[in-house]
């Protein structure tokens, strides 16, 4: 019975942790579109901006 | 693999930074001296001399051109990274206690310290990326924080907004344009100071570590607190990893404040958290005194800390580290 238990008790906290990855993750997504939408460049490469020396890199207006 | 201790200051560090690449660390410490280092192997690569005063803060531009500094002795400076050239010196009545860059290199802030006559502030200065370029001395925004006085602050994404943490453990929001207050959040304990703030790599949420033994995740869009990582001793700092969802708070009780000063009871350790579950997956030890500042590479591949000890410590994140995944990380990866 106390197996019984604790297989329970894991499985709901293995489920709470489920739950809190995909608000994660839908979050995360929402956020990134709205970055797209406002052409939000050097966050969404992660911060970094491109440089213009970097011959392969395209200028897009 | 073990930590490298870089060992080139005589006092307690205070903030520890990376650049973009992740290839040089940049120090600051009481000493009145900054220090940059190769964060591969610890070697110093040079010194910036000429400020007056303890350092508080350091920020390097995007594009590892430009350095900025404020301290002890009432200026920021701008310095040139590759030769070490003080470019622009900015005298204020008061300490600078943070500066930081916006996203794109061509802004940067800094928060004044508040003194008897004198209020703390956040000060804009457009920068010009060529350090052959003749900087400004007129100020583009000045925020003054009559409630109360900033102790950090940041650009949000695109520089739309400032996002500042407060000694009474409040986050504002201003409008990155005007300056306007647009909103104002009790994120940590009332009265307790805010330490931290450090972005996610997009800006989107940041981190606050506070003297409440704690650090948040809070949205920049609103302010909400989205996690929150409860801890046993006051935190000086806290950082988000990018690669691995963690987040690493450092801190500890110095020695003067407390009556035992064993490292034990210092509590002066790296923790590290996972920054969805919320739940502590290690420590690193190492400090003998508190973790001032913790910086990780930005590409999640190390991270490094500043300690009151007067030492800062580079970790290289080993194999177990990236394998480490919770069982429904796993699922979810295999999605």
């Amino acid at each position: 019975q106390d197996l019984a238990k604790k297989n329970t008790a894991n499985r709901e906290i293995i489920e709470a942790r489920k739950r809190l990855l995909e608000e994660w993750l839908a979050w995360r997504e929402s956020q990134i579109e709205m970055l797209k939408e406002m052409g939000a460049e050097i966050e969404l490469n992660g911060g970094k901006v491109q440089q213009e020396e970097d011959g392969d890199v395209e200028e897009v207006e | 693999m073990r930590p490298i201790l870089l060992s080139g200051h005589e006092r307690a560090l205070t903030q520890v930074k990376y650049n973009a690449d992740g290839d040089i660390i940049f120090s600051v410490s009481k000493d009145h001296v900054v220090c940059a280092w190769f964060s591969h192997n610890g070697e110093r690569l040079g010194t910036y001399h000429g400020h007056q005063g303890a350092l508080w803060t350091v920020d390097v531009d995007p594009t590892s051109t430009l350095l900025a500094t404020g301290g002890a002795d009432n200026t920021m400076r701008l310095w040139e990274v590759k030769t070490g050239k003080l470019l622009k010196t900015w005298d204020f009545e008061t300490s600078i206690k943070r500066v930081e860059f916006s996203p794109d290199g061509r802004q940067l802030l800094g928060v004044t310290e508040k003194r008897s006559g004198h209020l703390g502030s956040i000060v804009v200065y457009e920068i010009d990326p060529d350090p052959q370029a003749e900087q400004t001395s007129e100020q583009s925004l000045r925020i003054v924080c009559d409630e109360s006085k900033a102790t950090v602050a940041g650009f949000s994404y695109l520089a739309q907004m400032i996002i500042a943490g407060h000694e009474d453990g409040t986050v504002s929001q201003y409008d990155g344009k005007t300056g306007e207050l647009l909103y104002n959040a009790p994120v940590h304990e009332p009265d307790m100071q805010i330490t931290d703030l450090q972005w996610a790599p997009d800006r989107t949420y940041f981190i606050t570590a506070s003297k409440d033994k704690t650090a948040k995740l809070v949205v920049t869009e609103s302010l909400e607190v989205l996690k929150s990582y409860p801890t046993d001793t006051p935190l000086n700092s806290a950082a988000i990893t990018p690669v691995k969802d963690y987040v690493i708070l450092g801190g500890g009780q110095a020695a003067m404040d407390v009556t035992t000063t064993s490292a034990r009871q210092g509590k002066f350790e790296a923790r590290f958290y996972h920054k969805v579950f919320m739940e502590e997956i290690g420590r690193v030890r190492g400090h003998f005194g508190p973790l001032n500042y913790v910086a990780v590479h930005p590409q999640g591949t190390g991270y490094c800390s500043g300690g009151e000890d007067g030492y800062v410590r580079v970790h290289h994140f080993d194999k177990p580290y990236f394998d480490f995944l919770y069982e429904v990380e796993r699922e979810q990866a295999n999605l």
